[in-house]
């Protein structure tokens, strides 16, 4: 009797792995706070192109990228070119790279970042949403909303700075192509870095 | 910081050689040992010999493979050899599948590791006493967070006419993990598959696991899987269509390894004709457990209260000629074949996509379960009589519809409905057929969930086939009505399920708003049918129409849209022991699991949601008792809890190690034993506790 009953019981269900955006699809929608507290929507930057960059400043792959510049360097000169550049922080709690709105903030200033806002994902949603897996790792998406770049910062798989002079730095190569509304030659390369700490 | 402190140790024998040490020192920790360490003690001219890099972690610390994996950086070794001297290839041990939370999967090394490069010195070499061999390595060395680390390493040698081994137990620690480059002593087929690639293995004599891990970029997650009477699939998901290169790992008390090419040209139209890896018997045992499996879900407490729409509909159909009524069966039938059938073709389309899917995934998602829930209730109103479905000029659609017509369509909706509700139901023996299915090919998915239709279907065959059966079914009458209405309490008992299910996955603030949102829902169906009748004036149409809207905008614009969604975001509940019913639950993990494994303590291991009844059941009747808790305790068994009422990869992952799709599922690692033990679905308590106590003495 127990079986048949516990049988009748037996109620069972699973999970869907959120699949990596692909290029060439629309960018999936999400919504962030930055530091200073405002909300941003990916939709309302449609129009623009917009640059989502993986962030953990604990990270030494991130810190080979900002210690003498070179992120910052491709923050301004893009931001200037009409580009959004959204930092996006994707650590939990109490790990590393994990920073409160005022930290953020303050850790913006003192790096010197150019990003349009540095977006916190606490929870790590739109970093599963977007598979990110490691930090540097950059997601281009073009004025129609469509993903069009996915990927690493360039081809030198290292932590040294000394390195960036002889790389071929692949988000500033697309953008370049999108400003001159060409179409991005290398759309989808191996991102290097620490993982997301989600 | 990185302090390097260099100690010189002398090193006993024949000759003598420097072997210089280096430690990477983190906030006083120290995270990496690195030497140079050579095989030899002695270079003789023309006599190749052995160089190894040997990182030495502390625990919990890793280092990383050539193929670091999603993260992380391949370690670097580096040789400045004297002229005249050549170095072959580095050569890698066979690194461990480590993954981290998001999914992030990584090859890597934990404990040790010796990275060895074979050098050759010239036949004439005339040296001076001691020669120096220099090198140059870097490695990242990570635990949640990474820090590189480098060393310039220096081994000095002497020269001379023989030589001595040296480090001899290292060197062959490590030799035995060095892939071998030859054939693997058992069969291996590539299959091109949509998402990549399938690597069949066949004759590996032995039993135990078997993995791959890439060697070519950008390849997706495989899972290790258990070798069956030899043999074992292993799904390799990758873009692109070039051969591919990667290790066979082959776990059967010691891990050997064969690295390993896919042939380069087997077109993807070979994959549908390509020989099952199972022998046809077990194909067609499977497909008969799906068929009965499919039967079964009939009787299920979720196909119940459709099964009591269904009766209304054969009790209708039953004055129709035999022709009519077939053809409501068929249509019926049909229903439930368009519906496991586009499952079917939903999860070949998600393994095509690379992702994980596992059975019934619905019921993780709670939007899911809130929109099951809206339609469950509007039913349930629907049966108590709040409305009546009028038929409408327009197109029969919908599933609403199902549950107040007879006509053909009505007849297919009500198939899919009876099956969408069947979804999550699954009787252990099908979810056994399950996990056979979800690791074939899209043919043999197809077939599965056709026998399970087929199944499920079968009696409403044989009903509408000899119609003279639906006699035996009670006569129309007033009664009928109050049945009805009686039908719609446990149609309104399937709602408490729901909500249990939704306040588990997003607390008890989203249930209230569901609930508000049905309540609004319920308005607007008493709206419908008290003022939207045939008979009603315009004037009164037009303002129930306002009032529907009104009452559609306020639940489902406000209580789901906004407060609902808003409740969403406050998160899913943690993975793990969230309850506090006297079992000190541990929560899974794989690095978890394996620590306590090497520790030799004995691990209970139960795979549990909160969705699912029998686990429920099991864990209040059988696990939960004074008497297992006391066994527990006596034994010094860890009890540890995978709770997947939400997604959760690794959960997933670790089930599909044993080729289960579905929980509840019971796992007890005794200390010291290769396999763990598998408990039966339906737990009674004698059953827990033999396994608990004939395990552990």
């Amino acid at each position: 009797m127990k079986t048949i009953l516990s049988f009748l019981l037996s109620i069972t269900a699973a999970a869907v792995v959120m699949a990596a955006p692909e290029v060439g699809q629309p960018a999936p929608e999400f919504t962030l706070t930055d530091s200073t507290g405002t909300s941003h929507k990916l939709s309302d930057f449609k129009g623009k192109t917009v640059v989502l960059e993986w962030l953990n400043h604990g990270c030494p792959f991130v810190q080979k990228h900002y210690v003498e510049g070179n992120m910052q360097k491709l923050q301004k000169e893009y931001t200037g070119e009409g580009v959004v550049w959204l930092s996006i922080v994707s650590s939990a709690p109490g790990k590393q790279g994990h920073m409160a709105a005022e930290d953020a903030n303050k850790t913006k200033e003192e790096k010197g970042s150019a990003a349009t806002a540095v977006l916190l994902d606490e929870d790590g949603k739109v970093g599963q949403l977007y598979a990110a897996k490691v930090t540097p790792e950059l997601f281009i998406i073009n004025p129609e909303g469509t993903l069009v770049y996915a990927g690493g910062i360039d081809d030198k798989k290292s932590t040294d700075p000394a390195d960036i002079a002889t790389s071929t730095n692949y988000v500033a190569q697309a953008l370049d192509e999108l400003l001159a509304g060409k179409p991005v030659s290398m759309a989808k390369t191996a991102a290097y870095g620490c993982s997301v700490k989600y | 910081m990185t302090t390097v402190l260099r100690v010189f140790a002398l090193a006993l024998g024949l000759g003598w050689s420097f072997a210089p040490l280096t430690a990477q020192v983190y906030q006083g920790q120290t995270l990496v040992e690195a030497s140079l360490v050579s095989d030899t003690t002695t270079i003789v001219p023309g006599q190749p010999f052995r160089v190894g890099l040997h990182l030495r972690m502390a625990p919990g610390w890793h280092t990383y493979w050539e193929n670091p994996g999603d993260s992380g950086l391949p370690t670097t070794f580096d040789l400045e050899l004297p002229e005249g001297f050549t170095a072959g290839p580095l050569e890698w041990p066979l690194p461990q599948r480590i993954i981290e939370p998001g999914d992030i999967q990584v090859y890597a090394y934990r404990g040790e590791t010796l990275l060895i490069r074979t050098i050759t010195p010239p036949a004439d070499f005339a040296a001076s006493a001691i020669t120096t061999i220099k090198s140059r390595t870097s490695w990242l060395v990570c635990e949640q967070i990474c820090i590189p680390g480098k060393a310039p390493l220096e081994l000095s040698l002497p020269v001379g006419t023989s030589a001595a081994p040296a480090q001899a137990e290292l060197f062959g620690r490590f030799d035995a993990l060095l892939p071998s480059a030859g054939p693997p002593p058992f069969e291996t087929r590539w299959t091109k598959t949509p998402t990549g690639w399938n690597l069949g293995l066949q004759g590996v004599t032995g039993g135990g696991r078997v993995d791959f891990l890439p060697l070519t970029e950008g390849t997706g997650h495989t899972s290790a899987r258990d070798l069956v009477d030899g043999q074992a699939d292993l799904a390799i998901p990758i873009d692109e269509a070039a051969p591919l290169r990667g290790v066979i790992v082959w776990e059967n008390g010691t891990r050997r390894g064969w690295i390993i090419e896919s042939s380069v040209a087997t077109p993807v139209a070979d994959a549908a004709v390509a020989p099952k890896t199972a022998s046809a018997s077990a194909l067609w045992s499977y497909l008969l457990y799906g068929f009965i499996g499919g039967f079964i879900l009939n009787l299920m407490p979720c196909v119940l209260p459709v099964i009591s729409l269904k009766i209304f509909g054969f009790m209708r159909q039953a004055g129709d000629s035999r022709a009519s009524v077939l053809k409501h069966g068929l249509a019926f039938i049909a229903g439930i074949f368009v519906w496991f059938l586009g499952l079917a073709a939903v999860i070949i389309a998600l393994k095509a996509a690379g992702s994980e899917v596992t059975w019934a995934f619905q019921f993780q998602n709670p939007w899911f379960n809130f929109a099951i829930g809206a339609i469950v209730f509007v039913f349930a109103l629907n049966l108590f009589g709040v409305f009546e479905i009028v038929l409408p000029g327009r197109a029969n659609s919908g599933l609403a519809e199902a549950a107040g017509h007879g006509g053909l369509a009505g007849s297919f909706a009500q198939g899919i409905l009876a099956t969408l509700l069947a979804t999550p139901c699954t009787a252990p023996f099908l979810g056994t057929a399950l996990g056979f299915a979800f690791g074939q090919t899209p043919v043999v998915i197809l077939a599965m969930f056709a026998s399970i239709a087929a199944g499920m279907g079968s009696p409403y065959l044989l009903l509408s086939a000899q119609p003279g059966w639906l006699k035996f079914l009670p006569k129309p009458g007033a009664w009928m009505e109050r049945l009805k209405q009686f039908m719609g309490f446990p149609l309104a008992a399937t709602l408490l399920w729901l909500l249990f299910v939704i306040g588990q996955q997003r607390g008890t603030e989203a249930v209230i708003w569901a609930a508000a949102t049905y309540l609004c829902l319920g308005l607007a169906a008493w709206i419908y049918g008290a003022f939207l009748g045939p008979l009603s004036l315009p004037r009164t149409r037009w303002l129930a129409a306002v009032g529907i809207a009104l009452a559609l905008l306020l639940g489902l614009g406000y209580f789901a849209g906004r407060l609902f969604a808003a409740s969403a975001a406050a998160g899913p509940v943690e993975n793990g022991a969230k309850e506090t019913d006297g079992i000190p639950w541990v929560a899974f993990s794989e690095a978890e699991l394996q620590r306590l494994r090497t520790e030799g303590r004995p691990v209970f291991l139960d795979f549990t949601a909160d969705w699912c009844l029998t686990c429920k059941f099991n864990e209040r009747t059988a696990i939960n008792t004074p008497a297992v808790r006391a066994a527990l305790e006596k034994n010094g068994i860890v009890a540890m809890k995978a709770d997947w009422t939400n997604s959760n990869p690794e959960i997933t992952r670790k089930l599909a190690q044993f080729d289960r799709v579905g929980v509840p599922f019971y796992l007890f690692y005794a200390p010291g034993a290769e396999e763990p033990v598998i408990l039966p679905e339906l737990l009674t308590e004698q059953i827990v506790l033999q396994a608990l106590g004939a395990k552990t003495p």
